[in-house]
């Protein structure tokens, strides 16, 4: 029971920072800095603890803590570890202390509040994820805005309040009618088993009839598919990344927009299966548009922070197209690469905002040859370019290259059997790749070589405290790309539960109709996950 | 009828009562500057008589068929009497004399008259008693001219609410021999016209006390025109008083078809029009307003819901939007006059000067917004939860998708209080020691629902 109590201290601890950020008045910025640095460091710590002793063996939930919170209605505050957020909760925490150590320099106003709103959403960010039970999920994802809000319009740039109402008021609205579909879901539920419960775990044993399951996963999924963000709900990410202070764009890459993603593996598709099947093909060719678009716009924008803004939106499209493939290797990939953008996004992030703090302007034509202005930052930036293009050895390969073979063990037997469309998708995903390596090397080009120009000379280079920051990540990135079995070995069991989840028929009555059909037997009893003999593939 | 029973069942009209005649003797013996304390002791005696009964669960009857305690009606009594302790600290700086305390204890014997009625003559006579005293406090700002005109608007349509109710009892009476509530409840389902009409008529009674589009035109004159803590009266005691009123109107009974359309479809216009009507307004009480009538279309969608699940409903709303309206009246910075105070504008910035003030109003805002993990979201969590088990899917998803079209003009405000310089650098009074204590009361309780929400609605 202690370690459960572990996994709730890394929770709070942002929190216990906040209460002595506000329970200190008199302290001075520099302080400030330093405590909050102190307690992302620990919390970082305690949940590397917690990664090293979770059991990659062991099912259901680790670190557990289950407890009345509204009894009447069967909401238990419950979380725990599994294989699906155990990367993600290291993540998070990694980027913590990154991400207060970047605002060291760049944030002078309101350092308190900043602070505080960074603990907050640290907060509310690792709630998200190790919540088990979907009222307190809703309530952290929820809660995750108002921090945002803040970091974007208090500290952004020019347009700070524009972007920062436009993310709110686009999430919101996703949110709502995921609120609705929430309690329609527990409502179902209630009739179908007379459990009320907003555990995870009952909740994937409703049964619904196909076109409830369609408009409860339209309205999780747009919800979802706006933080991700999927094309075509992605205008809110250019603004919100390009206004937002450096430390606001690192956790917006780096894991607000995993939400998203998480949300889909653990709720969207497991809890709606048969509709999920039925709009695999659909789900996939949004998700292959994400990666072309998104690689094509950031070819074309000429602001630094721009051209990553799109990457990601490139990026996070091949975790949908893992995800969707339903192929043991893509979901696997789709995690791996969850992670390897939250890293690479994030650090690049970090970069960009080193190079504004010196000259001030983030348009790529002010900049040239920086490889000889600051010969340390430009080698970083070469190798988390590299990353982004996903090169062997780095984490990106290992996530691009698991997703796309997914994709295509997943769309061969169909193509076999003469469904052509999903294979034409996994192809048009390789694309995404080579543009990858056109928009970042061409970036890379023109922003460190050529001829030296940047619009503040002498430009300083990098000092201690930024060159250990990225060394840290460089570190990660490596240690991800080079070892990505030990990882992937925790999420193993999680996939393949995720892979079964989707794969199973809960349509409810329709099911016998189904089974005549599919010649796929399913198990008489309601309650129980009909689980088809058939992996993989799910059709 | 023992005495007993008239004393125990009571106990907190008495105490309002005996509060009241103490204050008048205070006027009169020119000693108002303690009307303050008393005023507040008098209160908080009366909520604690009211809960300690509610907690024994005491239920009697001591005027049959008029008047009668449960513990609901003690709990919805405690609620109300227990959102009056901030309001009535806030008047603190406003109101030096006694006639603001006894105006309000007397409009607040009002609500309790009207928590126990079981009949529509006491209603009657509880709505009257409520109201007639809030037709005053509006005035009591008379140095502006715009609280003379608020105050006269009110009292039109109060008045007009009035009729209305009792053409509705009065048909009623006609349809079913019967006075009591009860009858009420009966005619819902009943085909004969004269009841139906009646039952509508009573509805809009209470739309229009309650500010439902249509019927919400006086609100924001009204609120603009009073003071603080006369708006701040207004938004919580008197809408909670209305809404619970309503709650034992409608007793547990689900509503059927035809009357479930009109107290839904109003509601949701109501929604949608206080909500967009918010965004434009440059006056914060103003805003406040069309605030509250969006949010007695959230209230009234309780109604679509039937059983004990409808008070619960009722009394966690009213109890959360109670406070976080207080604590945004107690946090609102002073300025040079009450014009400038309710700009806006008067906002700007304000996190620079006053962190504390500007942090609870953010959260009053947000929680008004429905944005976890404040009450507000809980509160409409639960009303919408009932709405989705009656089985009005149609109506909850519209319902809610207005709801969202109120988080733009909360965010506005916080916009205001961190995001804006501040306006003009006037020196500024600080805020009172009685205001603060105001806002942490509600911040505490505020915090206790928060964290807490499932023992808060075991309560009730």
């Amino acid at each position: 029971m202690a370690d459960a109590g572990l996994l709730n201290v890394v929770l709070f601890l942002p929190l216990i920072g906040v209460a002595s950020l506000v329970a200190v008045p008199a302290l001075q910025d520099s302080a400030v800095r330093r405590l909050s640095l102190t307690v992302m460091v620990a919390q970082f710590l305690l949940s590397a603890w917690l990664y090293f002793h979770f059991d990659a063996a062991a099912e259901g939930l680790q670190f557990e803590t289950r407890l009345p919170w509204i009894p009447a209605w069967g909401v238990y505050y419950q979380i725990g570890l599994d294989g699906y957020n155990v990367l993600l909760v290291l993540l998070t925490t990694f980027l913590g202390p990154l991400v207060v150590a970047g605002a060291f320099t760049a944030i002078t106003k309101d350092v308190k509040l900043f602070y505080a709103m960074v603990f907050v959403l640290q907060f509310t960010m690792l709630g998200t994820f190790v919540a088990q039970d979907l009222f307190l999920f809703y309530l952290f994802w929820e809660a995750m805005l108002i921090p945002m809000f803040l970091i974007i319009g208090i500290w952004g740039g020019e347009r700070r309040i524009y972007a920062t109402l436009k993310f709110v008021l686009y999430t919101a609205f996703g949110s709502i009618l995921m609120l609705a579909a929430v309690i329609y879901l527990v409502y179902s539920l209630n009739a179908t088993t007379g459990i009320t419960s907003f555990a995870f775990a009952d909740l994937y044993r409703a049964e619904l009839p196909l076109p409830v399951q369609t408009i409860l996963l339209a309205a999780f999924g747009l919800s979802f598919a706006i933080k991700v963000p999927i094309v075509p709900l992605h205008t809110w990410l250019p603004d919100a990344h390009v206004e937002a202070p450096t430390a606001g764009s690192v956790v917006l890459a780096g894991v607000l927009l995993k939400m998203g993603t998480y949300g889909f593996m653990k709720l969207g598709f497991p809890l709606f299966p048969d509709a999920t099947r039925e709009f695999a093909p659909l789900i996939m060719a949004l998700a292959v548009v994400s990666i072309i678009y998104g690689a094509c716009l950031a070819w074309v924008q000429t602001d630094i922070k721009k051209i990553i803004a799109y990457s990601s939106i490139s990026h996070l499209g091949y975790v949908m197209l893992g995800l969707i493939s339903l192929d043991l290797i893509g979901i696997q990939g789709a995690i791996i690469q969850m992670v390897s953008h939250g890293i690479v996004a994030g650090g690049l992030f970090l970069m960009v905002g080193m190079v504004y703090e010196r000259c001030h302007t983030r348009e790529l034509a002010a900049y040239g040859g920086l490889a000889k202005l600051l010969p340390a930052y430009a080698v970083f930036f070469a190798l988390l370019t590299l990353a982004s293009i996903g090169l062997p050895t780095t984490s990106g390969f290992t996530g691009e290259f698991l997703v796309l073979l997914g994709a295509f063990n997943a769309t061969w037997p169909q193509y076999q059997q003469g469904v052509t469309l999903p294979l034409l998708l996994s192809a048009g995903a390789v694309t995404g790749v080579v543009l990858g390596a056109l928009y970042m090397l061409s970036f890379a080009q023109r922003f460190l070589f050529g001829p030296t120009k940047a619009p503040h000379q002498p430009v300083v280079d990098l000092n201690f405290r930024e060159k250990a920051i990225l060394g840290c990540i460089v570190v990660a990135i490596f240690t991800l790309g080079i070892f990505p079995a030990e990882p992937m070995s925790k999420t193993e069991l999680a996939a393949r539960q995720y892979q079964q989840l989707v794969a199973s028929h809960r349509t409810g009555t329709t099911v016998a109709l189904r089974t005549v059909e599919g010649a796929i037997v399913s198990r008489a009893e309601p309650p129980n996950l009909t689980t088809p003999t058939t992996t993989g593939s799910a059709r | 009828m023992s005495w007993q029973i008239l004393f125990t069942a009571m106990l907190p009209e008495h105490i309002l009562l005996a509060g009241m005649v103490v204050l008048i003797g205070l006027e009169i013996a020119s000693l108002a500057r303690v009307a303050f304390v008393v005023s507040v002791c008098v209160v908080t005696a009366a909520t604690v008589a009211a809960v300690s009964l509610a907690a024994t669960g005491y239920a009697m009857a001591p005027f049959p068929e008029q008047f009668s305690v449960a513990p609901d009606a003690l709990l919805a009594k405690a609620i109300v009497l227990a959102l009056a302790i901030p309001v009535l600290l806030i008047s603190r700086d406003d109101f030096a004399d006694a006639q603001f305390h006894i105006l309000v204890i007397g409009s607040l014997y009002g609500v309790c008259l009207l928590l126990s009625a079981d009949s529509f003559l006491i209603l009657f006579l509880g709505i009257e008693l409520m109201s007639l005293p809030v037709y005053v406090l509006v005035l009591l700002a008379f140095q502006r001219t715009q609280s003379a005109e608020a105050a006269l608007k009110y009292l039109v349509l109060g008045g007009t609410a009035t009729a209305t109710l009792l053409m509705g009892a009065a048909l009623l009476y006609g349809a079913s021999g019967s006075l009591s509530l009860a009858a009420f409840a009966a005619a819902l389902s009943s085909s004969d016209p004269m009841a139906s009409v009646g039952v509508v008529l009573v509805i809009v009674a209470f739309f229009l006390k309650a500010a439902i589009a249509p019927f919400h035109t006086w609100a924001p004159d009204a609120y603009e025109g009073a003071t603080v803590p006369v708006t701040a009266y207004m938004a919580t005691i008197v809408k909670a008083g209305v809404l619970l009123a309503a709650v034992r109107l409608f007793g547990a009974e689900a509503v059927p078809r035809p009357m479930a359309d009109l107290i839904a479809l109003l509601p949701l216009a109501s929604i949608v029009w206080g909500n967009l009507a918010a965004m434009r307004q440059q006056s914060f009480r103003r805003m406040i307003a069309y605030s509250s009538i969006a949010h007695a279309g959230y209230l009234f969608y309780a109604f679509l819901g039937d059983g004990p699940g409808r008070f619960q409903a009722v009394a966690f709303y009213v109890l959360a939007y109670g406070l976080m309206n207080v604590l945004a009246f107690a946090s609102l910075p002073r300025a040079e006059d009450d014009t400038a105070r309710d700009r806006l504008d008067n906002l700007k910035g304000l996190y620079q000067r006053e962190p504390f003030a500007a942090v609870m109003i953010a959260i009053a805002m947000l929680s008004l917004a429905g944005i976890p993990p404040f009450p507000g979201f809980v509160a409409k969590f639960l009303i919408f939860r009932n709405v989705f088990a009656a089985g009005y899917t149609t109506y909850a998803v519209l319902g809610l998708i207005a709801s969202y079209m109120g988080i733009y003009f909360y965010l506005r405000v916080i916009q205001y209080l961190f995001m804006s310089p501040e306006a003009s650098v006037a020196q500024r009074p600080p805020y009172g020691r009685a205001v603060l204590s105001a806002s942490f009361l509600c911040l505490l309780a505020v915090v206790a629902i928060a964290v807490f929400p499932g023992w808060v609605i075991g309560q009730f």
